[in-house]
């Protein structure tokens, strides 16, 4: 039973990490069309400067606040330097996308190196917790990254529901052109969109890495998890990210569990199951 | 027109000519590094682009269905020692069954969508093969795998090796250009140019397309195994994010609406890779800078940018004006002739957004 306890807190948090990292993939492809395919380069990127940051000053909370901001500041950069000029051409825009990915992934083994780098957190996040109901020791910083993720899902809702901004984007994704003709400035929507699905790749490259460790092909692992998590839940939907997410670090770590040689093929059936009952994901929109 | 015609017949000439002699001329280095590799990766890419360029479905799992044949000849070969023929048959058997199963899964998504679950697809066949140690034996992978000997030929000879990709090749090659004009192929070109028309008119939209990843898997197979015996040995290494990147990479430097340009794209990339990885340890990031050199500015590939070339310097009467100038210059092939019907409309289909960067992709006729 506590075994157990233990497998679905792991998944939950594991489910909380993969929300970070897939509701900026799928914002930016509600909003813009664009499959991010450098999204998972963007995780990496996030951990190593977040690592550099933290290695250079000791202080882990400034890497977590300051890294992010970069890998936005990077996104923004990408956006407007290489997809704004074929915007609109979704294949075009995914391989320049990975285009990106390919050079990043290879500049950043260069400098970092092929073997991995760990965080050293602040103490009071880095203990473990003594989960008092359920009778389990826990590693702290794995709530601490499942109540990131809940306040991220919850500053996300609200910013999509309660702000002008938020109207402005679900407008975007309904209808571009007419939000467009209504005298909105959809080009900065979308550069700030695109900015901030970076943020979150880049805060959840410094907490992953912080729970795990960051090596290279960490990108691909991510941008794996954000894809099958949004094929799930359905494509640009943030809610659906979010039970996406839950669904993939559940299963992922029952899988580890109880079937480890089989859980990638668990993680695919679910995932054939979704499809077939629900093409457009669990609360994706169908296609047009 | 006559001229372009006599052009052709004279180049294919002297590239038949080329290919045959080749391994009489050039060093072992070249027969081996660029002969045999740009060979094989070009069967691979031929899968891509028939479904890209064909069907309008990009597709990021040739290089997973790629891997599966290499692994099942590999189990049944070294890991069961069974003769190489059965591991053959097997190899094919499981890469058709592999797309099979794959297209039920993503053929009913277009375009991007189709794109993300392809990937994920091919994503999930590489944490598979790393994480099973009893059939693919993790990270290691299977090695000795060798190439066998059949009645007089030793295939594991670099000369005979050659000539057997290349044959192999060619005879693919020539499959995909039939299957392309037949009425199958043809519905499926329809498909790709509209989708919902063809379904009107009673074609079963599904089957098409299913039929057509089913070959496209087929293909990759072909390819699978001889770049199996190629390396030797297979891995998770294989089938990574790299080199299902590495195969788009091929087939869109290449030019994705020209099966010709699976060959010159494999052809470049084994190239740079060879010489690059010379002078430079950081070889991903010029493929990289290539790649989207490509995506951002040569939407036609190599090829399309030869085409333009060509065309010019002869000045082809049909050559007029600028524009459309991607689209024109294709309809000198007779395939390419479907290719530029209805350039304007089709936002979903691939080859054409490709092809027509002017054209508005914003339409959604789908």
């Amino acid at each position: 039973m506590r075994e157990f306890i233990t497998v679905t807190l792991n998944g939950i948090t594991l489910g909380g990490l993969y929300f970070l990292v897939a509701s900026g993939f799928t914002l930016v492809f509600g909003l813009m069309r664009v499959v991010n395919l450098a999204h998972g380069s963007l995780y990496l990127l996030g951990a190593y400067i977040g690592w550099s940051i933290a290695d250079a000053t000791g202080n882990w909370i400034l890497a977590v606040i300051t890294a992010p901001l970069i890998i936005a500041v990077i996104g923004i950069i990408l956006q407007q330097g290489l997809l704004r000029r074929i915007q609109g051409q979704d294949l075009r825009e995914a391989m320049v996308t990975i285009g990106v990915s390919i050079v990043v992934a290879d500049l950043l083994l260069a400098y970092y190196g092929g073997q991995s780098h760990e965080f050293s957190p602040p103490d009071a996040i880095n203990a473990s917790t003594n989960l008092v109901l359920a009778d389990v020791t826990y590693p702290t910083f794995r709530l601490f990254t499942l109540a990131t993720a809940v306040v991220i899902g919850v500053g996300l809702w609200f910013l999509l529901r309660h702000t002008r901004l938020g109207m402005i984007i679900r407008a975007g994704i309904d209808d571009r052109e007419m939000v467009s003709a209504l005298g909105i400035n959809i080009q900065l929507v979308f550069a700030i969109v695109f900015g901030l699905g970076a943020l979150l790749a880049g805060l959840a490259g410094i907490i992953g890495g912080t729970n795990l460790s960051v090596g290279p092909g960490d990108d691909s692992l991510y941008l794996l998890y954000s894809l099958i998590t949004v094929i799930i839940g359905g494509m640009g939907s943030v809610g659906g990210a979010a039970i996406g997410a839950l669904l993939v670090g559940l299963v992922a770590q029952y899988g580890l569990a109880y079937a480890p040689t089989y859980s990638v093929l668990l993680t695919f059936a679910m995932m054939i199951i979704v499809l077939a009952v629900r093409p457009q994901g669990l609360l994706g929109r169908p296609s047009v | 027109m006559i001229a372009a015609r006599i052009m052709r017949i004279v180049g294919l000439f002297a590239l038949s000519i080329f290919l045959l002699t080749f391994p009489l001329f050039a060093s072992a280095f070249f027969v081996v590094q660029i002969g045999i590799q740009s060979l094989f990766l070009g069967i691979v890419a031929l899968s891509l682009v028939f479904l890209a360029g064909y069907g309008g479905m990009l597709s990021l799992a040739q290089m997973a269905l790629y891997g599966s044949a290499g692994y099942t000849l590999a189990i049944i070969t070294v890991t069961y020692g069974l003769p190489w023929f059965v591991g053959v048959v097997a190899a094919l058997i499981a890469s058709t069954l592999l797309a099979v199963i794959f297209a039920l899964i993503s053929v009913r998504t277009q375009s991007i969508y189709f794109l993300m679950i392809t990937l994920a697809e091919a994503m999930l066949v590489f944490y598979y093969a790393e994480q099973d140690r009893i059939f693919t034996n993790g990270h290691t992978g299977i090695n000795g795998i060798r190439p066998p000997t059949v009645g007089p030929l030793v295939i594991a000879d670099p000369t005979t090796f050659y000539y057997i990709t290349l044959v192999v090749a060619v005879l693919v090659y020539l499959a995909l250009r039939y299957i392309v004009r037949s009425p199958f192929g043809l519905s499926l070109q329809g498909i790709r140019d509209n989708a919902r028309r063809m379904q009107s008119l009673g074609f079963n939209v599904y089957a098409h397309r299913v039929v057509a990843f089913t070959l496209a898997g087929l293909v990759a197979g072909i390819g699978g195994i001889l770049g199996t015996w190629y390396d030797g040995a297979i891995s998770p290494g294989s089938v990574d994010l790299t080199r299902t990147i590495n195969l788009l990479v091929i087939a869109v430097l290449g030019g994705l609406a020209y099966f010709e340009g699976a060959f010159i794209g494999a052809l470049f990339f084994t190239l740079i890779t060879n010489f690059a990885s010379s002078f430079t340890d950081r070889f991903n990031t010029v493929i990289g800078l290539a790649f989207l050199l490509v995506a951002l500015f040569f939407p036609d590939g190599l090829i399309g940018l030869s085409r333009k070339t060509v065309q010019l310097v002869i000045r082809a009467p049909q050559w007029r004006g600028k524009g459309t100038v991607a689209s024109q210059s294709a309809s000198d092939l007779p395939h390419a002739a479907i290719h530029s019907n209805g350039t304007a409309s089709d936002s979903v289909n691939l080859g054409k957004q490709f092809m027509a960067a002017s054209v508005n992709p914003e339409e959604k006729e789908e």
